[in-house]
């Protein structure tokens, strides 16, 4: 109790200095915990795409009506290993295309304007003869080229990769800057309470006892960072979702199920450098103070 | 016991230095330590309080060699000694009562203890009724009992003063002196570091002069042969005492009449 006590009072002497470790960590612990999540729900797409054996059929821009469209359909019904044909009409991805990206664009791309190609979607049965079933595909007139959703399978594990690439070493270098400003901060207030830690040796405290407030005032800013991070990502998930699903449509992760590891990651992740930065810089004024007790 | 075994303590500045210091204070002695600044005299404390470590030779308190202890047995060699300095260093924020507490409170003892202990060293020092002040509503000869206070709530066996009289009156002085006096006639060995002279005078103790860093005065023969004319005087006290009780009183044991007489004297 009297432990705590210390440790908040010691917040207080130096406002500016813990709203600025609080701001520090918060940005982060946001920067961390979308990386996370976006790695996770990238991760659960390159699922779903990969899994789905869908390929898609274009065909040649010079096919436009849907009746020329419906004879290659058949072609493609016939062929062995050919499970579903679904047929999506230049039309229908126009349309798609004007809901997702607005009106203005897409305004004067209609009908013959169009200049997308109508797509079948097929399903494989035997996925292991993927190879020979597109070079029938592609042997059939009017099939301009198949378009295979491992490719974008491929492109987000690329995106993927490159974003916890980046984002671990700025989680690094942020974790870093942390760790200096709330020692710093530690530092302050020990700065501001010296005489009164030079009175405790004085006295006989122990290091450990002189230590303990100001570890705890790192973990409690650790700990309000925490809370505070926890809910701005609650309301910055949604950006990244609706990011995300500008690249594809998915069931993003709800944001409630990863709540509580959200919640429990920042807080004890902030708690522990604040842990840490305190221990730092009190451990380098207690060296010092060792010799300054009487202050002669 | 505090010893020193020719001890050096050489500085880089060059300054404060002490050289080659033979010195066996016994417990329960009164010593003054004067000289002029800059002679080596904080250096002494400094050392007794292994604030800092000599270059050569032995500092040895309560049989237990300095130059050999660890650091982080540092606090509990402290535990045992109060220091008193010449600014007093009360932390204005907190009232005379916590001032004092804190000293118990850092060293982790319990609140009734502390509760206990605190008013009756401030009574000690004639403080009590002052308890809920603030120090800087107190004046310097307060504000040094209440620093005496401090240095006393943990029962120290030694008791170091700085220049306990550096920053107050003559007379206000004078009144720390005797409560100095006072503290060590119940048996603490108490130093006192000064260069008031008419202090020195009034008050009887051992005093040791210090000059670059050599001691080239020690009263300590002096002192013991006063100290054992008034042991003597009091021991007389104690028989005539006993003497009479027995007369008066014959049926009645020994040792409860010397354990009487002892709790007379206090």
């Amino acid at each position: 109790m009297y432990f705590l006590k210390e440790g908040l009072k010691n917040m207080t002497h130096n406002r500016m200095m813990t709203l600025a470790s609080i701001g520090v960590l918060i940005a982060g612990m946001l920067l961390t915990g979308t990386a996370a999540l976006f790695s996770m729900n990238v991760k659960l797409m390159i699922e779903e795409v990969g899994d789905s054996n869908v390929t898609s059929v274009y065909l040649k821009d010079d096919i436009k009506s849907e009746e020329d469209a419906m004879v290659i359909g058949e072609e493609l019904n016939k062929l062995g290993n050919v499970s579903t044909v679904e047929f999506y009409s230049r039309d229908e991805a126009i349309k798609e295309y004007r809901e997702a990206l607005g009106e203005e664009v897409f305004a004067n791309m209609q009908g013959d304007n169009n200049p997308l190609p109508h797509v079948f979607k097929i399903t494989l049965s035997d996925i292991s003869k993927y190879e020979e079933t597109m070079a029938q595909v592609m042997s059939i007139d009017g099939v301009d080229s198949v378009g295979n959703r491992s490719e974008v399978a491929g492109k987000l594990t690329d995106l993927n990769e490159t974003v916890t690439n980046l984002s671990f070493w700025i989680v690094i270098a942020l974790g870093l800057i942390s760790l200096f400003v709330i020692s710093n901060t530690i530092r302050m207030s020990m700065y501001s309470r010296r005489f009164e830690i030079s009175i405790m040796k004085s006295v006989g405290a122990t290091n450990s006892f002189v230590r303990i407030p100001f570890i705890i005032e790192g973990m409690v800013i650790g700990f309000i960072s925490g809370i505070i991070a926890s809910v701005i990502m609650y309301f910055l998930y949604d950006v990244l979702v609706s990011a995300l699903n500008n690249i594809f449509v998915l069931n993003a992760i709800p944001f409630m199920s990863v709540l509580v590891y959200i919640i429990v990651g920042f807080i004890v992740a902030g708690m522990a450098i604040g842990a840490v930065g305190g221990a730092i810089s009190i451990r380098k004024h207690l060296k010092k103070e060792g010799k300054e007790v009487l202050n002669w | 016991m505090i010893e020193f075994i020719g001890v050096s303590k050489a500085f880089p500045e060059g300054n404060h230095a002490v050289e080659n210091i033979n010195l066996k204070i016994e417990d329960g002695e009164f010593v003054f330590i004067v000289g002029p600044s800059g002679a080596g005299k904080s250096t002494m404390l400094k050392l007794i309080m292994r604030e800092e470590v000599p270059s050569s030779g032995k500092v040895i308190v309560n049989g237990r060699d300095l130059t050999k202890m660890k650091r982080r047995q540092v606090p509990y060699l402290r535990r045992t000694m109060g220091i008193v300095f010449q600014d007093f260093r009360l932390i204005d924020k907190m009232t005379v009562f916590e001032n004092v507490a804190f000293a118990m409170r850092v060293i982790g003892a319990k609140q009734s203890e502390i509760k206990k202990r605190v008013m009756a060293v401030l009574d000690l020092v004639g403080l009590e009724e002052m308890a809920s002040r603030h120090p800087s509503e107190l004046s310097g000869g307060e504000q040094q009992r209440v620093s005496l206070a401090r240095a006393l709530v943990n029962k120290p066996s030694l008791i170091i003063a700085d220049e306990p009289t550096g920053n107050i009156d003559p007379k206000r002085s004078y009144e720390i002196m005797k409560i100095l006096k006072e503290i060590n006639k119940m048996g603490t060995t108490v130093l006192v570091v000064t260069h008031e002279h008419t202090l020195v005078n009034q008050i009887p103790g051992r005093v040791i002069v210090l000059k670059d860093g050599e001691i080239v005065k020690d009263t300590a023969q002096e002192y013991y042969a006063q100290r054992e004319k008034e042991e003597r005087k009091s021991q007389a006290e104690i028989s005539r005492f006993e003497e009479s009780a027995d007369t008066q009183q014959e049926n009645i044991g020994a040792d409860e009449e010397i354990n009487g007489s002892e709790e007379n004297e206090n």
